[in-house]
């Protein structure tokens, strides 16, 4: 049995299922809360699992069905642990996932469809010339540890991003020249220059409202104004939340939220079974998803991820410097296949690193470079190219073993020869392929939302250097709403055709609840698991 | 008798050291940079750096050394560069769950071996002896996580009797601790249980032919008093030998029933901390699991001579 399957997920870009490698300790306080669920009989029937133990053989089947009073507790299992509860200085998505929303609030919110929606700000305008935003804010709102929210918190938590954040982005807030405090409800946000996608950033962890009072131990006691505060935390093992009674907004129906943090997706999907846990967000493993479809006890919720699979080619080095064979690869690839293979076929074709959620969405771009090796073959007799051998190193996470092991039976077939390495994610695979820029090929998930700017950096480990395409990115940020989002479509079709990668598909969000569960969020359009949706 | 203990006592330290040494170079040779890691894929290589500076990593190999094993001889393991809490209370609340399974699984896998080898020893040109010998060594045969898969498949997710992993602190409920506790100790203690009834059997076999026995039977004692009287004692001391390495093994095996079962003990710990390269917490667990077989040897030594009068002198 090895470990390294772990369904760690890199920060922001590469999570696959957030990741696990914020695993953290365990501490012998380690508890779990137990639902009210299925534990009727258990005293009564120790003695019998004791005798029965050594002749497991024979067993018979039947469940026994979940039974319980409707009540407000709620265990949800997630694959990737935090290390501690900080995201100001600590990446990866599983802080976020955890705190966003729920513990700490911002101005505005994403909305699971994928909107900006207000949260702290009632409403807010902005001046002609997209350079001055004026936020109301909610009165009368309270961080956990009593201290008032005013613009003063707006101004003091959004300045503090840009010298004491060194994780999940603070260079999101770049574009703001100034902010003040007008009253206690209102705060003036002004502009360097029109940004079409800073208020989207301020929907994420940089735009966490803070209080001056409560910095001292971000990494284990988090204060906010969300309407759950942190009751425990034990690194590796579980986060327990309890519902905000001093909430400005509508308390939760959820009381008490138990997020227990596993390390394997079998151990995670038997915990739902039997009846630990109410429900997984984001399963990992899709060949677990179909003994959920036929069992009444439970539903299975599929939504939109903001995860791009992608096989990435390293655009700077030798082997894929030259467009011609980057097509190649991408018409050797029978991207359906791959899918199949690695996700037991869920997913959706996307061909760029655009999901359906994001307004310059193209589908068509599906189709670019349908598979077709004869083709692949003729690209690389034009650029001159034979035994080709490219190193290909991958995570040593389940899908990428899987699919890159499809990839290379398929490269072979026209002629390229893939070297596959599976390192260990994310340790090695960062300082490797992130850092080095030592790789031909990889295959990863990117599972940040709007993150296809930052792939086509030139100094991104993707190596693509188009400075038409950056221009196109910053002009279309700065551009009116329509153009904005026809210069990101622009840009993002001109990245498909040159091949800067290949986007193999988007992940699907899948989640596994009760069947009397209600208001489960579907989609994962942000890094936030937001609890206060979610009823029986 | 005083320079046998200084003498164990000094090898004991040495090992340490030598332990402690060997640990930290492994690991300073492990690819992998904790400050990336801590930071993500959006910080730039600059601010990759400047976090490497503030955890301490640019210093000198000798530097970090001597700073890391200099404060744990204090009792001081230092502050993990990940969840920045002390490590000393992190390892030791975790040990003191990977202790709890090690232990009861011992216990579990005695209860079990001791009657299932006297019998199969005394039984053994019988059907049913053989017959339970060879139960034993499919027990031997499974693995401890197969076993554990195994066990939470039929009595967590199909009968649902019991939960499928996760951890209580008996402080916190105790029924709900015992609860969580049995699947993980029968999966960890049974192949231990067979491994250990094997070598029971055996020990018993061969006291059943030592000439004191026959003397017993001689004065006129029956088979199984003079098994129980003479027998049982003579029959501990290969037992004991066996039972004092299995525990080092188990607190191995307990990295995989922990990782089976979702339990926040040493081993999960472990394996946490180097995916996130949290060296300092890395070092300081080994070095916890290398002091604590040591002990484990020292106390085994220890009761041999309890056991067996006839070590006492020779120690």
């Amino acid at each position: 049995m090895w470990f390294t399957g772990k369904h760690s997920t890199f920060p922001r870009y590469f999570s696959q299922y957030f990741w696990p490698t914020f695993a953290g300790p365990a501490q012998a306080e380690g508890h779990v809360r137990m639902t009210a669920h299925t534990r009727r009989s258990r005293f009564a029937s120790i003695a019998t699992v004791m005798v029965a133990s050594l002749a497991l053989v024979g067993c018979s089947s039947g469940s026994t069905t979940a039974e319980g009073e409707p009540d407000t507790s709620l265990t949800v299992g997630l694959l990737a642990t935090p290390g501690n509860l900080d995201y100001t200085t600590t990446a990866g998505a599983a802080i976020p996932q955890a705190l966003l929303y729920n513990v700490y609030e911002g101005l505005v919110k994403l909305n699971n469809d994928g909107t900006i929606i207000p949260l702290l700000a009632k409403s807010w305008t902005t001046s002609d010339d997209g350079l001055v935003y004026d936020f109301l804010l909610h009165d009368g709102v309270t961080f956990s540890d009593g201290s008032p929210f005013t613009a003063e918190s707006v101004k003091f938590s959004l300045e503090r991003v840009k010298d004491n954040w060194t994780a999940n982005g603070p260079a999101y807030l770049d574009p703001i020249a100034s902010i003040e405090a007008v009253s206690d409800t209102e705060a003036r946000i002004t502009l360097s220059k029109p940004s079409n996608s800073w208020l989207f950033n301020m929907s994420g962890p940089v735009g966490t409202m803070f209080t001056e009072s409560a910095l001292a131990d971000l990494a284990t006691a988090p204060v906010g104004t969300g309407p759950y505060t942190v009751s425990s935390f034990k690194t590796g093992d579980s986060l327990v939340l309890a519902a905000n009674a001093e909430y400005w907004g509508e308390v939760p129906y959820m009381t008490d939220v138990t997020l227990r943090y596993f390390t394997d997706a079998t151990a995670q999907t038997n915990a739902l079974l039997s009846g630990d846990i109410n429900l997984i967000s984001g399963i990992s493993q899709f060949q677990l998803v179909d003994q959920f479809k036929s069992n009444t006890d439970f539903q299975v919720l599929e939504g939109a991820s903001t995860g791009e699979v992608t096989l990435s080619m390293n655009n700077a080095s030798d082997a894929f410097s030259d467009v011609r064979v980057r097509q190649a690869v991408m018409y050797a690839v029978d991207r359906q296949a791959v899918m199949d293979t690695a996700n037991s076929g869920y997913g959706l074709l996307i061909g760029s690193m655009v999901p359906p959620t994001d307004p310059w969405y193209d589908e068509s771009l599906a189709d670019l470079y349908p598979y077709d090796p004869d083709r692949a073959t003729e690209l690389l007799a034009e650029a001159g190219v034979s035994d080709l051998t490219v190193a290909f190193k991958i995570p040593n996470l389940p899908y990428a073993v899987a699919g890159a092991q499809v990839v290379k039976d398929q490269l072979a077939k026209v002629g390229i020869t893939a070297d596959v390495t599976a390192l260990e994610f994310p340790a090695v695979w960062l300082d490797d392929v992130f850092s080095s820029h030592d790789y031909d090929m990889s295959l990863i998930m990117h599972s940040e939302p709007r993150d296809v700017n930052a792939f086509a950096a030139p100094t991104y480990y993707a190596g693509y250097d188009s400075p038409s395409v950056m221009a196109k990115f910053a002009e279309a940020d700065a551009a009116d709403a329509t153009t904005y989002i026809e210069l990101m479509k622009e840009a993002t079709t001109t990245m498909a055709e040159e091949a800067a990668a290949d986007w193999l598909y988007l992940q699907p969000a899948i989640s596994l609840a009760d069947a009397d569960l209600l208001g489960v969020p579907k989609n994962t359009p942000s890094l936030a698991l937001d609890l206060s949706t979610i009823a029986r | 008798m005083v320079f046998v203990v200084l003498r164990r006592l000094g090898v004991f330290a040495t090992t340490v050291v030598v332990a402690s040494v060997v640990t930290f170079l492994m690991l300073s040779i492990l690819p992998g940079n904790a400050a990336r890691i801590a930071l993500g894929v959006q910080a730039t290589e600059a601010d990759v750096a400047a976090q490497a500076t503030a955890m301490g990593l640019d210093r000198p190999a000798i530097v970090r050394y001597l700073d890391w094993f200099g404060h744990v001889l204090i009792g001081d393991f230092g502050t993990s560069t990940v969840s920045r809490q002390a490590i000393g209370p992190e390892i030791t609340d975790s040990l003191g769950i990977t202790v709890i399974l090690v232990l009861t699984s011992v216990v579990l896998a005695l209860l079990f071996a001791i009657p299932f080898g006297i019998l199969t020893a005394v039984r053994q040109r019988k059907l049913d002896g053989a017959i339970l010998s060879g139960i034993s060594q499919i027990g031997v045969a499974v693995p401890g996580f197969l076993a554990g898969m195994l066990l939470v498949t039929v009595f967590a997710v199909t009968l649902r009797w019991l939960p499928a992993g996760g951890w209580v602190d008996p402080g916190e409920n105790f029924g709900e601790f015992t609860l969580h506790l049995i699947l993980p100790a029968i999966a960890l203690g049974s192949v231990q249980g067979a491994v250990l009834s094997r070598y029971v059997r055996s020990s018993v076999l061969e006291v059943m032919r030592e000439d004191f026995i026959r003397t017993a039977r001689a004065k006129g004692l029956g088979a199984g008093r003079a098994l129980f009287r003479h027998g049982l004692r003579n029959a501990a001391v290969p037992v004991m030998t066996v039972l004092g390495l299995q525990i080092a093994t188990l607190l191995v095996g307990a990295v995989v029933i922990e990782r089976v079962f979702s339990i926040p003990g040493l081993g999960s710990l472990l394996l946490d901390k180097v995916a996130l390269r949290d060296l300092p917490a890395v070092q300081g667990i080994v070095l916890v699991l290398v002091v604590f077989v040591l002990a484990l040897n020292f106390l085994v030594d220890v009761a041999f001579t309890l056991i067996d009068p006839r070590l006492r002198s020779a120690a």
